[in-house]
């Protein structure tokens, strides 16, 4: 689904982002990107959004090389990756609904699919309540649920989330690590770049190190850092299954729940991959 | 991707509301600049029409009575040109000022003549303009010659000159006009992309096109082009009609400075057109600009 070959990044000035990077990602993965700021967690997002172009090397995202793409196709590749930030840029003036809404309709979605889908996407975020409130009248959870609701509501083949918890409390940041995981089980690749220990160390999920712009660690079900291995390995891992344990509040897309396989049996197959099963068994998975 | 109509309309709306101060200020400069263009074409209209019938700096002309014979017409031609006061005759006949008729005196009135009504001519230009009394004078009451015009040169030269003048202080106003036009316009929607950036991220970041993005602005610039043209066509219109340059020219009012500059509607209407076209452009240029500029996609 993604792959580094050799990516070099150096931003003007001989700033080095990213050095000889070479990262492999299948197909629903979910993959922490964890270092200390400035390590390249940031750019390696950003050069997946196609926001930047690397330097030296080839990037291939979802069956395409991106740096041959010409510029007025880049906007069908954001098409397939959603995007969530640390500060959630929602638009203030816009209801939730509105917010989740604008993502389809600025890429010409017709009235009944958005109609449609928001509802069913706030559900799997468990919002349906708030989905008349401004942004400001949440909280930071909330709001960064919309943010997970926008980025997913267009069901992309990819997830990208830049420090997605950077502002939140543990237990909010819990809360959202849950979902993006809940996402990831409906065969959506999720990338997180984060700095958030705790959480890389519940989830045990692959962990990819940079560390100025250098790739110093790729480890399926991984820890944050040293330290963390230590300290996991001393208490015997008490919360590796965590997530998968926890108990799922929303219902988003039971089977049978009118989730419009016909809309993403059309994203799958314009990607040469997957059929109508395919999507089937992803929707009964979500919040299963 | 096809961007709807309805879409693009309410986001422009949205946005001219939002900043009506600054669509006001660029609409009037627009209108004001189109306005000096529109009264400049205007003019210049006019005294192409008034002094058609005394072009290439002919300042007599001889009309032969119809009923003489060829023998008196070349007589008569003969005559002109051994004249030391004039410096060249052409001989024109009673088709060409059947023609010219056409185009120099009022529909109604024509349609009530025939080309046998017309007398073949000669188109004199003389040496020295200011001697068109003196040769009057000498030809009037010879055979065969029905009647002997004389253009109203200094009239004519000094409106010319006024117009000549007042035309391209006109347009230089106006292209300066035009120009701060273009940069109102271009500040306008360049605050209106700065209102709206939060929106432009979000859309870039989901994966709205470039033209889904751009096209509300595009459009923006357009309606203030449109609106600032309208607003001049008015002035134009108000200008044709509070002068009286639709006035019918007649024989009885032919000495009338107006109604020799007096035109048909069609020729006001390529006027506004061009007015409106002029206003179209300015307001595309500059909200292009401005989204070249301020609008990263």
């Amino acid at each position: 689904m993604i792959t580094f070959q050799n990516v070099t990044k150096t931003y003007k000035g001989s700033t080095v982002a990213l050095r000889d990077c070479s990262i492999e990602i299948d197909k629903g993965e979910f993959v922490f990107l964890v270092g200390p700021s400035g390590s390249g967690k940031t750019t390696f997002i950003r050069l997946l959004l196609r926001e930047e172009m690397p330097t030296s090397g080839r990037i291939w995202e979802a069956g395409k090389e991106i740096g041959h793409l010409s510029k007025w196709r880049v906007p069908y590749l954001r098409r397939n990756i959603g995007c969530v930030f640390q500060d959630f840029r929602l638009l203030p003036n816009r209801t939730v609904f509105e917010n989740v809404a604008f993502a389809l309709e600025v890429i010409g979605r017709p009235k009944h699919v958005i109609a449609s889908q928001v509802p069913q996407v706030l559900d799997l975020v468990g919002l349906t309540k708030k989905s008349g409130n401004l942004p400001g009248e949440l909280s930071g959870g909330e709001q960064q649920r919309v943010a997970v609701a926008r980025a997913f509501v267009n069901r992309p083949l990819i997830l990208l989330a830049d420090e997605p918890t950077g502002n939140l409390d543990p237990t909010t940041s819990l809360g959202i690590m849950r979902l993006l995981d809940r996402i990831n089980r409906t065969g959506t690749t999720v990338v997180v770049a984060t700095h958030d220990a705790g959480m890389v160390d519940q989830m045990r999920r692959r962990v990819v190190e940079l560390d100025h712009g250098t790739k110093v660690r790729d480890q399926a079900r991984g820890v944050y850092g040293l330290d963390s291995a230590v300290a996991a390995a001393g208490a015997g891992s008490p919360t590796g299954t965590m997530v998968e344990a926890a108990p799922a509040p929303v219902s988003a897309a039971r089977a049978g729940g009118g989730v419009p396989t016909s809309r993403m049996a059309r994203t799958r197959n314009g990607n040469g991959n997957g059929n109508r099963n395919g999507n089937r068994n992803r929707n009964r998975n979500v919040g299963s | 991707m096809p961007v709807s109509a309805g879409y693009v309309a309410r986001e422009a709306t949205t946005n001219l509301w939002r900043n009506r101060l600054m669509t006001v200020a660029a609409v009037l400069t627009v209108a004001v600049s189109l306005a000096l263009v529109g009264s400049a074409l205007l003019l210049k209209q006019g005294a192409t029409n008034a002094t058609s019938q005394w072009q290439n700096g002919v300042n007599v002309r001889v009309w032969v009575d119809p009923n003489a014979s060829p023998a008196q017409f070349t007589a008569i031609g003969t005559q002109l040109g051994q004249n030391p006061l004039v410096k060249s005759c052409i001989p024109r006949s009673q088709a060409y000022d059947y023609n010219e008729a056409k185009r120099t005196v009022a529909a109604d009135e024509f349609n009530a003549t025939t080309q046998a009504d017309y007398p073949s001519s000669y188109a004199c230009v003389l040496t020295n303009p200011s001697d068109a009394t003196a040769v009057v004078q000498q030809f009037t009451g010879k055979p065969g010659i029905f009647g002997i015009p004389s253009s109203p040169t200094a009239q004519i030269r000094t409106m010319q000159s006024v117009i000549h003048i007042l035309q391209w202080v006109f347009l230089s106003v106006a292209v300066v006009l035009l120009l701060s036009a273009s940069v109102l316009i271009l500040n306008t929607i360049r605050m209106a992309i700065f209102a709206r950036r939060r929106e432009v991220s979000v859309m870039k970041l989901v994966g709205a096109t470039n033209w889904f993005i751009r096209l509300p602005f595009m459009v923006e610039g357009l309606v203030q082009g449109l609106l600032g043209s309208a607003v001049a066509v008015l002035v134009v219109l108000s200008l044709y009609w509070g002068i009286g340059l639709n006035t019918t020219k007649t024989v009885t009012n032919q000495s009338s400075l107006i109604a020799q500059m007096s035109m048909g509607a069609w020729e006001v209407a390529a006027t506004c057109i061009l007015v409106a076209f002029v206003g179209i452009v300015v307001g595309v240029a500059g909200s292009a600009l401005a989204v070249r500029r301020f609008l990263d996609v």
